[in-house]
């Protein structure tokens, strides 16, 4: 199977390691014999949405955030039309924010989003950092990472992380975190959220998947260091979390 | 009568502190209790020099200080490295008379860049040195820009910026100032032509986010920028290093002042240009700045030497969380010429709070290990398998791992005599530091 990941504004919207979230899902691909092409979009540049299988932006500080933004408007409609299509989206920091309706500065300036949720940022002058233990209704394992944003996201109804044990959500303390729909995954937390996560680059990988009637392969890839890693992040930080 | 219960509060805090080994800012935190604005009833000295960015500013601070030290100026600056306004406020009181006057020619501040507005709010430097701004520590920093903005309210308008004209984003706090001097590495023998590292913070310009053009970088993002839009370029600079000889670790300033390098670094060479303009702008003659920091050995240990079993070892200290620190040392390596082996350890991410947060791992350039003298590389520490992930992602195929950094000790004491690389952060150091034989 020929896979496409459009990848996003890799340049602006890159802040900690985001890029290897699509390093992650390529190679995790490639192992299940997928042939796999990852197109950069860059800002002014062009992308044929209705070519891709996955679509990605990561984090970027909230300036780079509003100037990816000013060219990502002009992918709203079709990009809507593939996530209603069961199109597997990823957003992840930042990116996230931007996937929803309206985002507001802390100078009291706001802009509007993609569009695809009906959920608002509101960005504040509070750096809200630490790291996060969770659960989500994908899969039992938790899903562990770091948040590091200034904005409160408030109306969404479908959370990727349904809970949290450790860590700030989308409005509040271990309140629910990120945002999932179809096969569009958000998330606030900072980084390679695939790489720390196995289990969740598999739910992506399987998303891709089920769009083209596919199920993944009873024997799957799996990558030794990142099962270790996660094992002994998700330990310190169930400890922590109690 | 608050204010000389605070100094005397402040002094008698401090002498016990030394006693028992603890106290450069708890002593601080008191006085301000005491008397909350006691920064702005004391009396300062003429100079005040403070030092602020990601990188640096130990270094930069302890080089500044030799330096005027040498043409004569009492300086007290804070050595223990308490750089928020408890560890000011120690440093100020305890070298004041308990009328409040200060007893020295110069004041020399390292300050935190998250708090020097809170800093710097009851009094202004004369000089403010503003060494970079890169990814640094996001698990309180957040990012670059957001520290950006945080420091923005500590500059005084009086305050006369010394900048380094060739970061990108620092080099914006000169918009709408006069008082600007800057330093900078013309295109010198480390010059490339396109930015290094695996991410590209100068790929867009910090002001109107068009994309930027590199006439050369001398690492990372670090060189001569220009925004294709808005103009935002490097600027002239008034403190140059105008070449540059690693051979033979010597550097030209302003094309006739030679200054012997100690560490054949360019993060040192950064360094001691900052230190060199600071010290020129406090009415320093060039001769005496070259001759104090010609061959200047660092006395803050982010540098070690020492042997392991058969092994010369070198301890590259690189702040966790900081991926150009961790670049930096890695092209050390890579640019060394004996066979050698390196040690990477993760093993608590911070010495001063909780955390498992790895990401930062992503944005370091670990394919620099490529270089066909480094023979292998141990990864070791609790964080050990997340290092193992990252370097599957690079075309290098001779390391190993070992959890426990004891066991990767004792490995290598027992194999090998090549040269011995440890890269690894404060909160680690002392984990290998305990294992070896230190060099004078």
């Amino acid at each position: 199977m020929d896979v496409r990941i459009i990848h996003f504004y890799p340049g602006l919207m890159d802040l900690y390691g985001s890029r290897a979230n699509v390093l992650a899902l390529k190679r995790y691909l490639e192992r299940l014999d997928c042939g796999v092409a990852v197109e950069e979009v860059l800002p002014g540049g062009g992308a044929d949405i209705s070519r891709g299988d996955f679509f990605y932006m990561g984090a970027g500080t909230e300036r780079a955030a509003r100037a990816a933004m000013e060219d990502f408007a002009r992918y709203a409609e079709p990009l809507k039309a593939a996530a209603q299509d069961c199109a597997a989206m990823f957003f992840a920091g930042t990116a996230m924010d931007l996937a929803g309706k309206t985002i507001k500065e802390a100078d009291g300036s706001s802009y509007e989003g993609l569009g695809l949720a009906a959920y608002t940022t509101q960005h504040g002058k509070r750096r809200i950092v630490g790291d996060v233990y969770g659960r989500t209704d994908l899969y039992p394992e938790a899903v562990v990472g770091f948040m590091n944003k200034c904005g409160v996201v408030t109306g969404v109804e479908t959370p990727l992380l349904t809970g949290l044990d450790l860590g700030f959500g989308n409005e509040k303390e271990r309140g629910p975190e990120g945002f999932h729909w179809k096969n569009v995954f958000a998330s606030q937390l900072t980084g390679p959220l695939l790489v720390k996560n196995p289990k969740l680059l598999e739910t992506v990988a399987a998303a891709i998947y089920a769009r083209r009637g596919k199920t993944l392969p009873v024997d799957r890839p799996v990558d030794r260091w990142a099962q270790a890693a996660y094992a002994v992040t998700e330990e310190q930080l169930r400890a922590r979390a109690k | 009568m608050r204010k000389f219960l605070a100094i005397a509060v402040c002094k008698l805090g401090r002498a016990v502190g030394k006693l028992i080994g603890k106290g450069s800012s708890l002593p601080g935190k008191f006085a301000l209790k005491i008397c909350p604005d006691i920064l702005r009833r004391v009396e300062l000295p003429q100079h005040i020099i403070a030092v602020t960015g990601s990188n640096g500013k130990t270094s930069t601070v302890e080089m500044i200080a030799a330096v005027l030290r040498a043409d004569g100026k009492t300086v007290v600056y804070n050595e223990e490295g308490s750089n928020q306004i408890e560890g000011v406020a120690t440093l100020v009181l305890t070298h004041a008379s308990l009328g409040g006057r200060v007893r020295a020619d110069v004041l020399l501040i390292e300050s935190d860049e998250r708090y020097a507005a809170h800093t710097f709010q009851f009094f202004h430097p004369t000089e403010f040195v503003i060494t970079n701004l890169y990814r640094d520590q996001l698990t309180r920093n957040g990012h670059p820009e957001w520290v950006y903005d945080s420091i923005l309210p500590a500059l005084h308008p009086d305050t006369e910026l010394i900048l380094n004209a060739d970061d990108p984003l620092s080099s914006c706090f000169a918009r709408g100032r006069e008082k600007v001097k800057w330093f900078g590495l013309d295109r010198c023998s480390v010059s490339t032509d396109a930015p290094t590292g695996v991410y590209h913070d100068g790929a867009y310009c910090p002001v109107c986010h068009a994309p930027m053009e590199y006439g050369y970088v001398h690492y990372n993002h670090i060189g001569a920028y220009r925004c294709t839009k808005c103009g935002h370029k490097k600027p002239a600079t008034d403190y140059t290093v105008t070449a540059v000889d690693l051979e033979n670790a010597v550097v030209t300033v302003d094309g006739g002042v030679e200054i012997a390098l100690a560490f054949r670094s360019i993060y040192n060479i950064y360094n001691i240009l900052a230190a060199y303009a600071a010290c020129r702008e406090c009415g320093v003659p060039s001769e005496t700045a070259a001759a104090v920091l010609s061959r200047y050995l660092l006395k803050n240990g982010r540098m070690q030497t020492f042997r392991l079993g058969a092994h010369h070892g070198t301890l590259l200290t690189s702040k966790h969380e900081n991926s150009i620190a961790y670049d930096t040392n890695l092209r050390y390596i890579a640019a060394s010429e004996k066979d050698c082996v390196v040690l990477v350890i993760v093993d608590a991410v911070s010495r001063k709070y909780f955390t498992s947060e790895t990401s930062w791992l992503w944005d370091i350039d670990f394919g620099q290990l490529g270089a066909p003298q480094v023979k292998r590389v141990v990864l070791a520490g609790r964080y050990c398998n997340d290092l193992a992930e990252r370097f599957s992602y690079t075309d290098l195929e001779n390391w190993s791992v070992e959890p426990d950094v004891a066991a990767a000790a004792a490995e290598l004491k027992s194999s090998g005599d090549e040269e011995l690389f440890v890269v690894t952060c404060f909160s680690d150091r002392d984990k290998i530091l305990s294992r070896v034989e230190r060099e004078a």
